[in-house]
């Protein structure tokens, strides 16, 4: 008896092994490509890897997170105030303008509904660094920017779009959307297409409006198909640097607006001093700020079931 | 079966990843030693050019020329490593401090004599070149800005021999959509110039900070001047098109502009830089020279075929096609003397301006300094900051900057 009970047991650690054995060269891939960067930077951040010292650096211990700690001052600080307020703000204005358009891609008898799709997803098959580049010299540039084109036909004067705080974070906050929408129209318009007709039908004979459809039937049933994207995308919003970056600070074509996410504050004071040590333990503290934000996000939907 | 051929396919897979890891260390066979690998990050035209002349010159070497777009990342991570480095590289003078500190260069004086150097080059390239007491950079051909004016709207006789005379020109002019002069005033490479035209720096040959400095101040005090009749945008791509469109008459640019504002039709006339007025001294720019570094284990291990790579890099000839192809100034003096080079106007006016040059630091603290100067720029020219303010935090900035690169 005791035999047959173990030999299922013995079959199930069989299989278990077996399935970790197929599944070795994608485990040792991901070590290799995500894992071990992570720990090479922690590795690098404890010894004096400098341009003095490239090939024959030595282990100095925490030395490089006293002075990395330096780095996270007032100016950071507003960086970081800065960085969440980006986040907020792109996370809700693009949840929204996502919901919207795929709730009007999904409207009954809409013709051309695949080549609106494809319109929408273009941005994405751009590359992000052509895409930033061609707003700012296409959308924003005082001379040649189509807005001042507009402006100046409309007898207004010419506005430097990227030269003061607030416009250049609205700038960078469309840009950013334009980049970033497709990703979330797509998952809205995918999660809103797997909601049964049958419960809004019922709906409708009980009377409920537009409203109370969304709120009580579309967002319900779409929750959990868009919440790891909304969690993905915090997260790409959250350590954003092209946008803000080649739109404002890029070098040669700074604009003099001075708005730094957390990213292009640590590039400024960092990692421009070709320190590998000393940028490794500020990566690594900044690693550390972004495992705290997650676990903070992931909070409430433990809670929640 | 399939099982098989996925198993066998990862083990392939895993194989294939984890020898590009493994380390090398065999001596040389002669054919390898016969081959140098050059890595650049020019067009072209230009190592097409260069390519042919060596294959011309040192037929018996097998040279290959490889374009990095990202060279100098690319050194760092590889520099030490004889299996993925290259043998040589073409690149400005500017990282020689960067590459010579990480202790992959060789200097160039191991391979050929200096006494030749020294009779045969005009002198401010190799004082360029020189790192630390060390010459680590065959140089071929420099550049340096330029004052251009479209003749269509700035006649000769009108190109300004003064700061205060270009001012008033700027003031008739700008106005419109069109400006007088229009330069990338709020980059350090561009606004260099005027701080060297008051005896200021941005960081001098032995390292020392100058933003903070008198002179630096008064430099940029001056310049705010002419930067409130430019654009408010000073890139690269805004200033060209806008002297390129005709909607600007002169500007301050290099001479990768030059051919094409004349492919556009443009009459382009190129003047001495205006002397400031107060100073007596000209607009001084910096100066960039373009050359061949040599890498320690190539210098060490293929030591017969580098020296036949640079002995025939000395050739006039080289320095001429080089020059013509780039629209840049050769190194080699005796180039000079050649119909070719002397009916070029372009390359003889930067010839003249390299007396009045100064060479780009090529110490690794320029790094930090290209961000800190450019900030700085910005925060008086743009942000509308107190320029001492500004000049002296930026000093402060970029001491600590540089104290945390050791």
């Amino acid at each position: 008896m005791k035999k047959s009970d173990k030999k299922p047991y013995n079959q199930k650690t069989g299989n278990t092994i077996v399935s970790y054995l197929w599944s070795a060269p994608s485990l040792i891939l991901i070590c290799l490509i995500v894992i071990f960067p992570i720990l090479y930077t922690g590795y690098i951040s404890l010894t004096n890897m400098n341009v003095y010292h490239w090939f024959t650096y030595d282990f100095i211990g925490i030395e490089n997170y006293k002075e990395a700690l330096l780095v996270f001052d007032s100016g950071f600080l507003s960086a970081l105030v800065l960085t969440v307020l980006w986040t907020v703000v792109n996370m809700i204005l693009q949840l929204i303008i996502a919901y919207l358009l795929a709730g009007l891609l999904n409207t009954n008898g809409l013709k051309l509904r695949n080549f609106y799709r494809t319109l929408l997803i273009f941005p994405w098959a751009m590359p992000g660094y052509v895409s930033i580049l061609l707003w700012k010299t296409g959308m924003f540039n005082s001379q040649f920017g189509l807005l001042n084109q507009w402006m100046e036909k409309a007898g207004v004067s010419p506005v430097k779009w990227l030269a003061n705080d607030v416009s250049a974070f609205i700038c960078c906050t469309v840009v950013n959307l334009w980049l970033a929408l497709p990703f979330m129209i797509t998952i809205i318009d995918g999660a809103l297409q797997s909601v049964d007709r049958s419960y809004y039908e019922s709906a409708l004979l009980d009377g409920a409006n537009w409203m109370q459809r969304t709120w009580y039937i579309t967002i319900p049933a779409i929750r959990p198909v868009i919440a790891p994207s909304v969690v993905i995308t915090i997260f790409t919003t959250f350590k954003q640097f092209d946008v803000i970056y080649l739109l404002t600070q890029q070098a040669g074509a700074k604009t003099g607006a001075h708005i730094h996410t957390i990213l292009t504050y640590a590039y400024e004071n960092a990692f421009i001093t070709n320190n590998y040590g000393y940028s490794s333990a500020v990566s690594m503290i900044i690693f550390l700020i972004l495992i705290v934000f997650s676990y903070v996000i992931n909070i409430k939907p433990k809670e929640e079931s | 079966m399939k099982k098989l051929t996925a198993l066998l396919l990862s083990i392939v897979m895993l194989i294939g990843i984890l020898t590009g890891c493994g380390a090398g260390g065999q001596s040389l066979t002669e054919e390898e030693k016969n081959t140098i690998v050059i890595w650049h990050d020019k067009e072209e035209a230009v190592s097409n050019a260069l390519l042919e002349m060596l294959q011309k010159l040192v037929p018996e070497v097998t040279v290959s020329l490889e374009y990095k777009s990202n060279l100098t990342e690319a050194l760092k991570m590889v520099g030490n490593d004889p299996k993925a480095a290259p043998d040589m590289y073409f690149f400005a003078h500017d990282k020689i401090g960067v590459y010579a500190e990480m202790g992959i260069l060789a200097p160039v004086t191991d391979l050929v004599d200096r006494g030749t150097l020294d009779d045969s080059y005009v002198k401010m390239t190799l004082d360029a070149a020189t790192y630390k007491g060390e010459l680590y950079q065959l140089p071929i051909y420099f550049e340096t800005l330029l004052f251009l004016y479209n003749r269509l709207y700035m006649p000769d006789e009108k190109a300004p021999k003064t700061t205060e005379e270009l001012y008033s020109y700027m003031e008739e002019k700008t106005r419109g959509g069109h400006y007088g002069f229009v330069e990338q005033h709020s980059t350090a490479y561009y606004s260099a110039g005027w701080i060297h035209g008051f005896n200021g720096y941005i960081m001098d040959a032995d390292g020392k900070v100058g933003l903070g400095s008198q002179e630096t101040i008064s430099a940029l005090t001056y310049h705010k001047k002419f930067v409130e009749l430019m654009p408010g945008e000073s890139e690269y791509a805004t200033v060209n098109t806008l002297f390129q469109e005709g909607k600007a008459h002169a500007t301050i640019g290099g001479p990768w502009l030059v051919s094409a504002v004349r492919a556009a039709g443009m009459d382009l006339g190129i003047a001495p830089m205006p002397v400031i007025d107060e100073t007596q001294i000209p607009i001084s720019p910096y100066m960039g020279v373009q050359g061949v570094q040599v890498l320690k284990y190539a210098a060490e291990n293929k030591t017969e075929a580098v020296k036949k790579v640079l002995t025939a890099l000395m050739q006039p000839e080289v320095g001429i096609a080089l020059a013509k192809v780039s629209g840049c100034a050769p190194a080699v003096e005796a180039c000079y003397e050649k119909e070719e080079v002397t009916s070029d106007d372009v390359v003889m006016a930067m010839r003249a301006m390299a007396e009045n040059t100064i060479p780009m630091p090529n110490r690794p603290e320029m790094d930090i300094m290209w961000t800190v100067a450019a900030d700085m720029l910005v925060n008086i020219n743009m942000s509308g900051q107190d320029v001492k303010e500004s000049c002296e935090a930026a000093q402060k900035n970029a001491e600590e900057l540089i104290k945390k690169m050791q």
